[in-house]
């Protein structure tokens, strides 16, 4: 008997296309492990990740993403947000670097001062709710 | 071989919200002056519908309603879907089919209804041109795009808020004389530096519209041109570029790689170099966007674009003239229309017809359009030169 998929979906917008590959990128999200991935091939590595390489299509697996922490490389304040985030609204998005070069694109959730540009940043991981899960940052 | 191509007419709706129509009365709008230039259907052999969001009508098949509507649903025609840039990129593709010898007289219309949703569902439809699986789920809004590139080079280059607000002025200033335009008034520095936040560092009159309205070209080969006019203006360079989907993925945040791609190819077979552009009309979707463009198309230098803003260099009778119609931000941004918008007031100003002199740029020998498809994933930018 298969193994009954259980639902979940990344972030606060839905976007409910989970494929196999992106489910087990969120069972592991959902342990607290960000996933990235690496082609078998030519060894390039993607964070967030692919599920085939950028340069020779070939399937990639999944391999934990060791840094847990980041520079704030670029942020926006969202006053205005798009209808299926308007009750968050006003919050952070940030683009983080981390210190392999690596970038993650998530919210700050709990900044009380305006975001600088080169703070630190921490990855942290949050259940929205029973279906939702998601990576963010703390600073 | 390739054959020289002309814009040899053009159209022009009213742009704003205009809820007395949809798409297909826009489309008339635009393309019933190029009828009373004694242009028929007839003369016509394919069309481009430059549609970039059907989302918003929910009107699929557009071309084949539109080329109905106009009564050319006898002739080939075929929609172009390039987000923001759809309209050059159609102009593009146009160009080819002409240049190519496939047909020899093509008319390329633009239109795009943004105002049946309401702004909330706008900047819904928009998000969902970032990466859905990746940058959606986190509500990154069309705005909040320009915004990241905004922080970033008010970062590195020390940029002060106040010289975005400049160039929303300047945009105002000259849409307010621009009869087509949406928003047709003056702002001052004031009003367009404190007005309310939308994605910060951007705040609304950083922002361009969620604008209706049409905009149309006909397009003819060498060999044709003359049974249309005696003032053409040749598509002298055409240039696309893109860059990476998501906007994490770019090495730098302070330019938009695929326009310097895209110019450059412009300029190159253009045989040209930027000091030799007469006026520009540039992507301004958000005023960081108008100064980046202007580093990206060589106009200044990185981190410099500021000071052509500062002396005011940007203005009709200044050294580089740039959206002197009111550019996405006082004329407006009906996506699909944008692009077709940008040729046809390049070829005003070239024949001396934008009717107030207080924005007739004097002279024009070359015009240059750069068209921005969403947060710069692909740009095509066109250059123009004056055939008289």
């Amino acid at each position: 008997m298969s193994k009954e998929k259980k639902e979940l979906y990344l972030g606060y917008a839905t976007d409910k296309a989970v494929t196999p590959f992106f489910q087990r990128f969120l069972e592991a999200l959902e342990q607290e492990k960000l996933m990235m991935s690496r082609c078998p091939k030519c060894g390039a590595e993607y964070l967030p990740p692919r599920q085939h390489c950028q340069k020779d299509l070939e399937e990639c697996e999944l391999v934990e993403f060791p840094e847990r922490e980041a520079k704030l490389y670029s942020y926006v304040i969202v006053d205005f947000a798009p209808e299926s985030l308007a009750s968050r609204a006003p919050y952070v998005v940030a683009i983080g670097e981390f210190p392999s070069g690596k970038r993650l694109t998530a919210h700050i959730t709990n900044l009380m001062s305006m975001p600088e540009i080169g703070m630190t940043l921490k990855l942290a991981f949050d259940r929205i709710d029973d279906k939702k899960i998601t990576y963010k940052w703390l600073v | 071989m390739t054959r020289r191509v002309a814009v040899v007419a053009g159209g022009h709706s009213k742009f704003g919200k205009r809820y007395d129509a949809t798409v297909r009365e826009l489309c008339a709008e635009a393309f019933k002056p190029i009828l009373d230039e004694g242009i028929t259907q007839d003369m016509i052999d394919a069309s481009v519908l430059s549609y970039a969001a059907s989302q918003f009508t929910g009107q699929g098949a557009g071309s084949a309603l539109i080329a109905d509507y106009l009564g050319l649903h006898e002739k080939p025609h075929l929609r172009v879907e390039s987000a923001c840039t759809t309209g050059t990129a159609s102009l593009r593709a146009a160009w080819g089919m002409v240049a190519s010898g496939l047909y020899d007289v093509m008319l390329v219309l633009g239109v795009e209804q943004m105002n049946r949703v309401t702004s909330a569902q706008a900047t819904e439809l928009m998000a969902r041109a970032g990466d859905m699986r990746w940058e959606y789920p986190y509500g990154i809004s069309f705005p909040a795009f320009y915004a990241l590139m905004a922080s970033r080079y008010m970062h590195e280059y020390n940029l002060p808020h106040e010289v975005l607000s400049m160039i929303a002025v300047k945009s105002h200033h000259y849409g307010a004389q621009n009869p087509k335009a949406h928003l047709p008034r003056e702002v001052t520095l004031e009003e367009a530096n404190n007005a309310v936040p939308i994605a910060r560092p951007l705040n609304l009159y950083d922002c361009s519209l969620i604008t209706d309205g049409a905009a149309a070209v006909v397009i003819a080969a060498e060999n044709r041109v003359k049974e249309f006019t005696d003032e053409p203006v040749w598509i002298k360079g055409i240039g696309a570029g893109a860059s990476e989907m998501m906007i994490q993925d770019r090495p730098s945040l302070t330019s938009i790689p695929g326009a310097k791609r895209a110019a450059k190819a412009a300029y190159k077979m253009a045989g040209i170099e930027p000091k030799d552009i007469d006026m520009a009309e540039v992507h301004d979707c958000f005023t960081i966007a108008e100064l980046i463009a202007y580093e990206d198309l060589g106009f200044a230098e990185p981190g410099k674009g500021r000071e052509i803003v500062e002396n005011k260099e940007n203005y009709h009778d200044g050294r580089i003239p740039v959206n002197v119609d009111g550019g996405l931000k006082s004329k407006g941004h009906p996506l699909g229309a944008t692009g077709i918008s940008m040729t046809y007031e390049i070829l005003m100003q070239m024949r001396g017809q934008v009717q107030k002199p207080s924005r007739q740029i004097d002279d024009v020998h070359y015009g240059l359009a750069h068209n921005v498809g969403q947060s710069g994933q692909f740009v095509n930018v066109i250059i123009f030169e004056r055939g008289w």
